[in-house]
């Protein structure tokens, strides 16, 4: 997984986490595991993305629910905001 | 953010659309200014803990980005760090905290709990100064709270009052809700707003629904309080029951901020706006109002201010005081000037200009 800056406050500035996980919804649980809090910058209370808060797994941006975001080994799983503007 | 707050100093923290700036004097005639904190993001609130002098909490975006709220903590004059959790509902809840919108510290006797204000409106508990926060279930799942409607500036609750002398008595304030008070430590609370009038209501006095702005003690320290509301200026004695409307002498009904002296009964501060459709200072003449009277009569004070030709307002956590004698008074502009008064209202000064537009200003002593 890649850690944008903003949240690298989280990862003691790590920028890549490599960990086991099924799916997004649960990469992100095991990312809170050995950074907590980190997951709630990405999903509110009901585990729905916070708006303007993109996942992208590879290149493909996941517009499913984030337990549906399936992975396979090898994966690289990018958390970015949207551009701000227009 | 430098170590250069000293001891004795006059500490007026600002938070303002980008970012957060904490001024500070030892005479309250020269300002230094450490900053900005989280630049480039809101910070709504921000406030130096009474209770040590030292810890500045804030309630702030992650930075500018759109990673949900948090509320950050640190030693005044140097760069506050998020706590380890920001306030959030339960797991699976319906409801998604949007917003801090205010830290208020917590009881003398209890120096590690503060409260948060959110929006959605909800009041929230930390009791290890921030890391870990409680749902103030009795009053976050009130049976009022589905019919609950937001106001303008969305539905938040801003205003949180501690009983200094009681802990278990509390009043918060909610946007276009009103005024709930607890008074056995939050495990129940009543709808406190009998003699509120809600103009925009076919009924204009409903148990609940008034639109109030920001409440204050009054320092007779009887548990009596100041209220400003979207539809008057109010009042209530110390034991309880209504608030009577002391709006008569102001020259309008609308405002947002109200603060009260800390140590000077029955003593106040307001800047009363044209109106909720235009929020600026009547006449463009810059004004706060004082009363010594429980709001029987006010005073008009514009020494210093700006105007005529002054289009400008505050917004509901834009005023502050401090606790020194003479009692020091500050007003933060959405222009993004700050105004401090050295002789309790009588005269001001602007000690800063060009600021984002100001979003909230409080102050306290640093120790």
């Amino acid at each position: 997984m890649r850690i944008p800056p903003a949240l690298r406050s989280y990862t003691d500035g790590q920028d890549e986490v490599v960990l086991e996980a099924s799916n997004v919804a649960a990469m992100l649980h095991a990312l809170d595991a050995n950074f907590p809090g980190i997951r709630d910058r990405v999903v509110d209370e009901a585990g729905r993305r916070r708006p303007y808060v993109n996942v992208f797994v590879n290149e493909e941006l996941i517009g499913a629910s984030l337990p549906e975001a399936k992975l396979n080994p090898g994966d690289v799983v990018h958390i970015l905001p949207s551009v701000a503007g227009g | 953010m430098a170590r250069s707050i000293k001891k004795g100093s006059v500490v007026v923290a600002v938070g303002t659309k980008k970012g957060g700036f904490l001024f500070h004097s030892l005479d309250r005639r020269k300002w230094s200014v450490e900053g900005p904190f989280n630049a480039g993001g809101a910070v709504y609130h921000m406030t130096l803990d009474p209770r040590d002098g030292r810890t500045v909490y804030a309630a702030a975006p992650m930075g500018s980005e759109p990673w949900g709220p948090a509320v950050y903590r640190g030693r005044a004059g140097e760069a506050p760090k998020a706590t380890k959790t920001a306030p959030k509902f339960k797991e699976g809840s319906d409801l998604s905290v949007s917003r801090v919108w205010h830290i208020e510290p917590g009881p003398s006797d209890a120096p590690e709990t503060i409260y948060a204000g959110v929006e959605p409106a909800a009041l929230f508990r930390s009791d290890d100064r921030g890391d870990t926060w409680h749902d103030v279930e009795s009053l976050n799942y009130h049976p009022t709270r589905k019919d609950w409607q937001p106001g303008n500036g969305g539905l938040c609750l801003h205003s949180v009052l501690v009983d200094p002398k009681n802990p278990r008595h509390l009043m918060i304030g909610i946007s276009a809700v009103g005024a709930f008070e607890t008074r056995d430590g939050g495990r129940s609370w009543t709808t406190e707003n009998r003699g509120v009038r809600a103009g925009f209501m076919p009924n204009q006095y409903p148990e609940w629904g008034q639109c109030v702005h920001k409440l204050a003690w009054d320092a007779s320290g009887d548990g009596a309080i100041f209220q400003q509301n979207h539809c008057g200026t109010y009042h209530r004695g110390p034991d309880g029951g209504a608030w009577t409307e002391v709006t008569k002498g102001l020259p309008s009904e609308f405002g947002f901020p109200i603060a009260a002296h800390p140590e000077q009964k029955h003593t106040a501060f307001v800047t009363p706006l044209i109106g909720a459709e235009n929020r600026v200072f009547p006449k463009g003449q810059m004004a706060v109002w004082k009363t010594t009277s429980s709001g029987k009569a006010w005073r008009s004070h514009t020494k210093g201010l700006p105007g005529p030709r002054a289009y400008l307002g505050v917004l509901r956590e834009g005023m502050a005081v401090d606790a020194a004698d003479p009692l020091g008074v500050y007003v933060g502009t959405n222009t993004g000037q700050l105004f401090a008064s050295r002789d309790e209202g009588e005269s001001w000064k602007m000690i800063s200009d060009f600021l984002p537009p100001i979003l909230s200003v409080s102050a306290g002593e640093a120790r």
